[in-house]
């Protein structure tokens, strides 16, 4: 099987990885990296909880090769709090209780980020669309909601 | 950590299969990426957004020895709006619904890429891949061939461009070849007092394969009243997005009135035979469609006398 060295920036640090070309950044990232905050669910770009932001927009982790990713930023979870200290997104989804179990908190968390990087004080009705394509099966989204709109108040 | 390695899961199947990969190719010309195409055939499929394509392939419901990117070829990510409007085959969803020059009366564009999928999906799935991808449920496509686009395909042989009516012809299906690639699509600009409008219906309002979409491109006269010329397009009512041709021949000449527009929408009602399945039932479609083209003629009909 043919496979490809690839040298991967991920949350700023360059990683050398060599996988087969068909290996999703979803799977590199948790099985070769150890980045799990990234989490595995549909693997059809459904539910939204591999949300990973690929040059400062919102993807599904599962749908992207690797070998895609040659050359451009990607951001997780875990490259989200700077300095040891959380992103206001992630300090406000503990603030205000956004948070049940926590599966699809990820991938929620950088699809907001990445709307309001583009859109810097939106409607409640404009972050759940925001919000579309990530699946939540605890919260009914109104706490989730609820902190995104808390940190665009506080900016 | 590594327990997974060398078997794909397909959690709604059920079924464990051995891994599926494939040499991985990235083109920097369009030149490259044809002759790649055609150097390997049927065993290779280009890829853009991979929103259709890399699940098909986990699904292994697509076994191809050879993906070629086409993340880095130049050339195929522009808008240009020359009078005519030309879209680049990689120009994504999110592109469409932020372009500015799409509005006025090419709001349908907007309208359409704006329900398809969540952010991440509209992100990277691209016009290209809509159309090849050939579903019947597509749903920028409609939009398009309401405005009568046609598309261009670079082969070994060099371009070929044709109407879009008529490229997809069966689910998963077009006129381009295994050799071919997409590389445009393009579209005339329209004439005076002319508007388009796009509507979905789905089961919710997000994330949601359309259980009927209609696409419509009307044309007044300068008075305003009379309809003369429209454009209906219809997704998820046939094995291929189709035009509802008799509702457009019954509008022209008309008097664009509430009764010519329910009209309208009874005729595209009766010339489509759309399939009963899980979302829906072919009776329903069918309501749907008689509804939705009413709508839109009159939405259509509202943005022209708007912009007057």
């Amino acid at each position: 099987m043919t496979t490809l060295a690839l040298s991967l920036t991920i949350n700023g640090a360059t990683h050398e990885v060599v996988v087969p070309p068909h290996r999703t950044l979803l799977d590199v990232l948790r099985n070769e990296l150890g980045l799990t905050g990234t989490k595995e669910n549909c693997l059809e770009a459904e539910c939204g909880v591999c949300t990973v932001l690929l040059d400062g927009v919102a993807v599904n982790a599962c749908i992207v090769l690797a070998a895609q990713c040659r050359g451009r930023e990607v951001t997780t979870i875990e490259g989200l709090a700077a300095g040891g200290e959380l992103h206001p997104l992630q300090r406000a989804f503990i603030d205000r209780g956004a948070v049940q179990c926590g599966y699809c908190i990820p991938g929620v968390i950088l699809a907001a980020k990445a709307y309001l990087d583009e859109v810097a004080a939106p409607s409640a009705d404009e972050v759940r669309e925001a919000l579309a394509g990530n699946l939540c099966r605890c919260t009914g989204y109104q706490k989730i909601v609820e902190a995104i709109l808390s940190v665009t108040e506080t900016r | 950590m590594l327990a997974r390695r060398g078997v794909v899961k397909t959690p709604f199947r059920g079924r464990i299969m051995p891994p599926v990969s494939f040499d991985y190719h990235e083109p920097t010309s369009v030149r490259e990426a044809v002759e790649l195409a055609a150097r390997f055939g049927a065993d290779a499929r280009f890829l853009a957004g991979g929103t259709d394509l890399l699940i098909q392939i986990r699904r292994g419901q697509l076994r191809l020895r050879h993906v070629v990117s086409l993340h880095g070829v130049p050339g195929l990510d522009a808008i240009e709006v020359d009078g005519a409007v030309t879209l680049g085959a990689r120009v994504t969803h999110r592109r469409l619904e932020r372009a500015p020059q799409l509005g006025g009366g090419l709001q349908a564009l907007i309208e359409s890429a704006q329900v398809v999928g969540g952010h991440q999906i509209r992100n990277v799935a691209t016009v290209g891949g809509n159309i090849v991808n050939a579903s019947p449920a597509a749903d920028v496509v409609p939009a398009l061939l309401a405005l009568d686009a046609e598309v261009t395909c670079l082969g070994p042989g060099g371009e070929r461009t044709r109407p879009l009516d008529g490229f997809a012809t069966a689910p998963g299906v077009t006129a381009c070849r295994p050799d071919e690639l997409l590389t445009r699509v393009r579209f005339r600009p329209l004439p005076p007092h002319s508007a388009t409008a796009f509507l979905k219906a789905g089961r919710r309002r997000a994330m949601e394969i359309s259980l009927v979409c209609v696409a419509v491109r009307l044309t007044l006269d300068a008075s305003r009243e009379r309809c003369l010329e429209a454009r209906i397009a219809l997704g998820a009512v046939a094995p291929t997005t189709v035009r509802a041709r008799a509702a457009e021949r019954g509008l022209q000449g008309q008097a664009l009135t509430a009764q010519a527009a329910r009209e309208a929408g009874r005729m595209a009602a009766g010339e489509i035979r759309p399939i009963s399945d899980v979302r829906a039932s072919a009776r329903y479609r069918t309501l749907l469609v008689a509804t939705l083209v009413e709508r839109a003629l009159a939405r259509c009909g509202e943005r022209i006398r708007r912009t007057a």
